[in-house]
């Protein structure tokens, strides 16, 4: 076996093996409050929470929206695929909403992913999002179309 | 209240700390945009001899948001306007709302009356509206319709169905025609409102919808009329693209007489966001209102208007934008004026990012 085949079977096995790894750390888990009586969204389900269209759960508490200040990736993701926005559009579509009185507050700001999990966990109705490979053991993860962060298809990449 | 200046400013940024004491108990987390915005603007109109020119401070306008419970939040909204004496105060928004869930929300307060698109989207924030002014039909201060109501409503998302409903009553329009008192209604004509947005899912953007405002008319302490009004809209705003159209029917019918005017008006108002770094947007827009000749309410207080609006908005910064308009206006009989404006409008949000 040549040097040149043997390096590009090493790259190829490499390039195999990285993949799902990468995909898997890209997706983004959305994590509810551990009492919040959800397991599954739909995307548009998903797309009028995080909208504020939808601003109660089911069991009347009030959805308390965490959100990632901007420049971190999994906001990015968001951005793209819940709001359909950039950031100017997701600015301004917040001060609209909130100087129509449609909501009474906007999302929540959060630093980090540690800092999303554990007031996730504290505040009761509260959603957020954080990075599949930051995902803890404790969080109450959410299917969306069914779908968990590992499945293949799972729509927030 | 005519003439105020250090109280004004001092009641502004009292409302908007007072506002903010009220945050609601999430704890460790602060709010992206807070609970508070100003809007301000300046103004410079260019007109033909003979019409006002020059300089104009527009609108201040206050802004902010309270929860004060799970369930019950606060809405208020108080502008400052320069006058040539001076300026005026108004508390333009004032609501007190207990939310049961998103289908089911109860309120009452001074609101802009959603009978109308635009007088619900963008209320006074010139900054977050593409065009200089409002159109003709809602603008502040004009009578063709009451832009603001004082009542209770009931209204709330439906979640299985994407609409949104108002449905109100309060008192009725004042006797010069702007709006509804806030004072008490001393003709006791209470008013209703009805309206209803549909807002499809899978289209993100795109919004139709109408309303509907039934009032009783006095005059002199006599009642003269009834009133009926109707709206409808539609919207698509989505990606580089801002297009409203709205059409409005007011109908009056003099008390004891079975026949009623009607006096329609309409607009289009198309922007498009230029895909360049640079954020341009060229706007134009096209109005109508044709006022019925035979009207018991609105002869002597309104003419026949129409104007085509060409202008252009810059965002320079992520909460200022410059714009630029021609206005070319024919009202009643008289012939067709030309206005040039160029304005600066922005959003403070107070503490926010």
């Amino acid at each position: 076996m040549s040097r040149l085949t043997l390096l590009t079977l090493v790259f190829g096995l490499a390039t195999l093996l990285a993949s799902p790894v990468r995909a898997q750390e890209a997706a983004v888990a959305i994590v509810v409050h551990p009492e919040t009586d959800v397991d599954d969204l739909t995307m548009q389900e998903l797309r009028s929470i995080f909208r504020g269209d939808r601003q109660f759960w089911g069991d009347g508490r009030r959805v308390t929206l965490l959100v990632r200040a901007p420049e971190a990736d999994e906001r990015q993701t968001i951005l793209e695929r819940v709001y359909e926005m950039n950031e100017d559009q997701f600015r301004e579509f917040w001060i609209g909403k909130m100087f129509r009185a449609e909501v009474a507050a906007g999302p929540k700001l959060v630093y980090s992913s540690d800092m999303a999990r554990e007031l996730v966990t504290v505040i009761p109705g509260a959603i957020t999002f954080v990075p599949v490979s930051e995902v803890s053991s404790d969080s109450r993860v959410v299917r969306i179309d069914g779908l968990l962060p590992s499945d293949p298809g799972y729509p927030l990449r | 209240m005519r003439g105020v200046r250090h109280p004004t400013t001092w009641l502004i940024v009292g409302f908007l700390i007072a506002a903010s004491r009220l945050e609601g108990q999430t704890p460790g987390a602060e709010t992206e945009f807070l609970r508070g915005f100003i809007f301000a603007d300046v103004l410079y109109k260019s007109a033909e001899e003979g019409m006002t020119e020059g300089f104009f401070i527009g609108q201040t306008v206050a802004h902010a948001n309270a929860t004060l419970s799970e369930n019950l939040v606060f809405f208020g909204e108080v502008s400052v306007t320069a006058r040539s004496s001076g300026f005026t105060l108004a508390v333009e928004r004032l609501i007190l709302r207990y939310e049961f869930n998103d289908p089911l929300k109860v309120s009452a307060g001074r609101y802009h009356t959603p009978i109308s698109f635009w007088n619900t989207e963008f209320h006074h924030g010139l900054w977050l509206q593409g065009s200089v002014s409002r159109p003709e039909a809602v603008k502040f201060g004009g009578s063709y319709l009451p832009v603001h109501f004082v009542g209770a409503m009931l209204e709330g998302n439906l979640t299985d169905v994407p609409l949104h409903y108002s449905a109100g009553f309060g008192n009725g329009r004042t006797e010069n025609l702007v709006g509804a008192g806030s004072a008490g209604d001393p003709l006791g004509s209470t008013a209703f409102v009805l309206a209803a947005s549909l807002r499809p899912r899978g289209l993100f953007g795109f919004r139709v919808g109408g309303g509907a405002y039934f009032d009783r008319i006095s005059e002199g302490g006599v009642e003269v009329a009834d009133e009926r009004i109707l709206s409808g809209h539609l919207v698509w705003d989505r990606n580089n693209v801002e297009a409203i159209a709205e059409v409005f029917h007011v109908s009056h019918r003099e008390l004891g007489l079975d026949e009623a005017t009607g006096s329609p008006s309409w607009y289009v108002h198309v922007g498009y966001r230029l895909p360049t770094s640079v954020r341009l947007t060229p706007y134009a827009r096209y109005e109508e209102i044709s006022i019925d000749e035979q009207d018991v309410v609105f002869e002597d207080v309104l003419a026949d208007y129409e104007a085509a609006i060409v202008g252009i908005r810059y965002d320079f910064e992520s909460y200022a934008a410059l714009k630029a308009e021609y206005r070319g206006e024919k009202v009643g009989d008289v012939g067709r004026t030309d206005s040039w404006f160029a304005q600066a409008s922005f959003a403070i949000p107070v503490g926010g990012s």
